[in-house]
């Protein structure tokens, strides 16, 4: 038991220095787990009382990283990395087009404080005014500032020298059909999902390549311990597994006809999660692997 | 997407780092840094949080000289790998020529391998690209931890998991120690030119 937990220590203290922080507290409360339930423990509470204190601290760093901005604002020596690397313009195109992009990929990027300033300069040049206003109204919008864009909207109206009639009337429209999107956004939302619903359910009747399953068992000495199987053959949703001789209840359990509720499927871009039905087993006859069996699980759902 | 220009004989491409967090992809990108100096074009740039996490992407240009008559110039990047910076991954991977794709080699890990590869697949699908077609190279990092008796997947393990459909070039690595980092660069590197020779006909 010592050993097993002095191992479990050492493997949170690397995987906290990975920087793989929810591995480390999950061997940190499981090593708890061992030592609320064993009596071989003189400082049971002091033990505790330690990891505790070092599940907090994780916890509480877990919390700042998943919490923290996804986009925050950043320098201006970022700011021009940005533009510079993500403009796509081909060397052929205009110096402003390229402009364009770099702001449009700072906008991306979240920076929407340094998108807007290029933004500026670019509405000053005739061949890029009309797109760089529709972008500032958007950058507004992003930043949640729809009072900004509609009273930038309103000077722009009002500002006759700036904007031909033409020009002003598609970015009128352009700002219209946005506020319209987002109002309407989520509604479209709700009818777009069963969509990619269904478009997920039809690429689940195409069965991916398996190459190996996770079963957890829900009976014998080893109930609710994951067990892993590769995937000796498949042929459509019909997958092969080779289980040992040597496992013997797992053998027993997976009779055919029972139903595996909560099975992982590894393929190699994606695990899915199903469930599946035992539909053969047959004891293998010759050959090396002589005496282990063969088990077919029919794919219900994945 | 390469940029070749026919006049000066130049070609610059985009080769980018793609993982499951903390898998190792910047310190690639470090180790490239300090040992291949001849080669490199300019300081590495890394746009981190205080975590040291990627936050939106690590930078390094590249100058491999005159192959068949053409100077080539490449661009290393790096995505953020955790789950929240979706749509990062997606913005720096546009224009992208070639792929290392750095799993990380941690037994507890392996769920996040599979999810960060068809995350790679979503990605390339929206510009247009197949994954089993751009050049791809698989790195199966940290195998350095076997010694400080980490659990650690077997290679055989991970080739089915990951290659077993894309069946491209993969080679075991350890970022920190720089063991297959160079193989891992050199062999997408070659793929890549050797597409975009394909693409552009450019070698004299």
């Amino acid at each position: 038991m010592n050993k097993k937990i002095k191992s479990l220590l050492q493997q949170a203290e690397v995987y906290k220095k990975q920087g793989l922080l929810n591995e480390a507290k999950s061997k940190y409360d499981f090593v708890k787990e061992l030592i609320q339930n064993s009596d071989t423990f003189q400082n049971k509470q002091k033990l505790i009382e330690s990891l505790d204190k070092k599940i907090a601290g994780l916890t509480s760093k877990i919390e700042s990283v998943e919490s923290a901005p996804v986009k925050p604002e950043m320098s201006q020596h970022v700011n021009e990395l940005i533009k510079k690397l993500f403009s796509f313009s081909s060397k052929e195109k205009s110096e402003e087009d390229a402009a364009l992009e770099g702001a449009i990929a700072l906008a991306k990027f979240g920076q929407f404080e340094g998108a807007l300033k290029e933004f500026e300069k670019l509405i000053q040049i005739n061949s890029q005014r009309v797109s760089a206003a529709k972008n500032i109204l958007r950058c507004h919008l992003e930043m949640g500032a729809v009072d900004n864009a509609n009273e930038q909207l309103l000077k722009w109206q009002d500002a006759e020298d700036l904007f031909s009639s033409d020009q002003i009337e598609k970015i009128t429209v352009f700002y219209n059909d946005i506020l319209d999107k987002k109002g309407l956004k989520k509604e479209t939302a709700r009818k777009e999902e069963p969509a990619s619903v269904q478009e997920d359910e039809e690429t689940d009747e195409e069965f991916l390549d398996i190459s190996a399953v996770a079963i957890v068992l829900d009976d014998g000495p080893n109930k609710g311990e994951q067990v892993e199987l590769d995937v000796s053959f498949q042929s459509g949703n019909v997958i092969s597994l080779i289980v040992s001789s040597k496992d013997e209840h797992l053998i027993e359990n997976l009779k055919v006809g029972v139903r595996l509720d909560d099975v992982h499927f590894y393929s190699p871009v994606a695990i899915f999660r199903g469930s599946g039905v035992v539909s053969a087993k047959t004891q293998i006859k010759s050959g090396p692997k002589k005496g282990d069996y063969s088990l077919d699980i029919k794919i219900e759902s994945l | 997407m390469a940029v070749f220009n026919i006049k000066k004989r130049e070609i610059e491409c985009k080769i980018v780092y793609y993982g499951p967090g903390r898998c190792g992809k910047t310190t690639n990108l470090e180790y490239v840094f300090k040992s291949y100096k001849k080669q490199v074009d300019g300081e590495m740039v890394s746009i981190n949080t205080e975590g040291d996490r990627t936050l939106f992407f690590d930078f390094l240009p590249m100058e491999l000289g005159k192959i068949k008559g053409c100077d080539v110039r490449v661009q290393l990047f790096t995505v953020p790998g955790q789950v929240q910076y979706t749509s990062t991954r997606k913005l720096v991977l546009r224009g992208v020529d070639g792929v290392v794709f750095v799993a990380d080699s941690l037994t507890d890990r392996r769920d996040k391998n599979m999810l960060s590869l068809k995350d790679l697949q979503q990605n390339l699908k929206e510009y247009g690209l197949n994954i089993f077609k751009i050049p791809l190279v698989l790195q199966y990092n940290k195998r350095d931890l076997a010694e400080e008796g980490m659990p650690v997947m077997p290679l055989e393990k991970m080739e089915r998991d990951l290659n077993r459909q894309l069946k491209v070039p993969s080679y075991p690595a350890s970022a920190m120690t720089g063991d297959g980092v160079g193989k891992t660069l050199q062999e997408c590197l070659k793929l890549t030119l050797q597409s975009l020779q394909k693409q552009f006909n450019w070698a004299q």
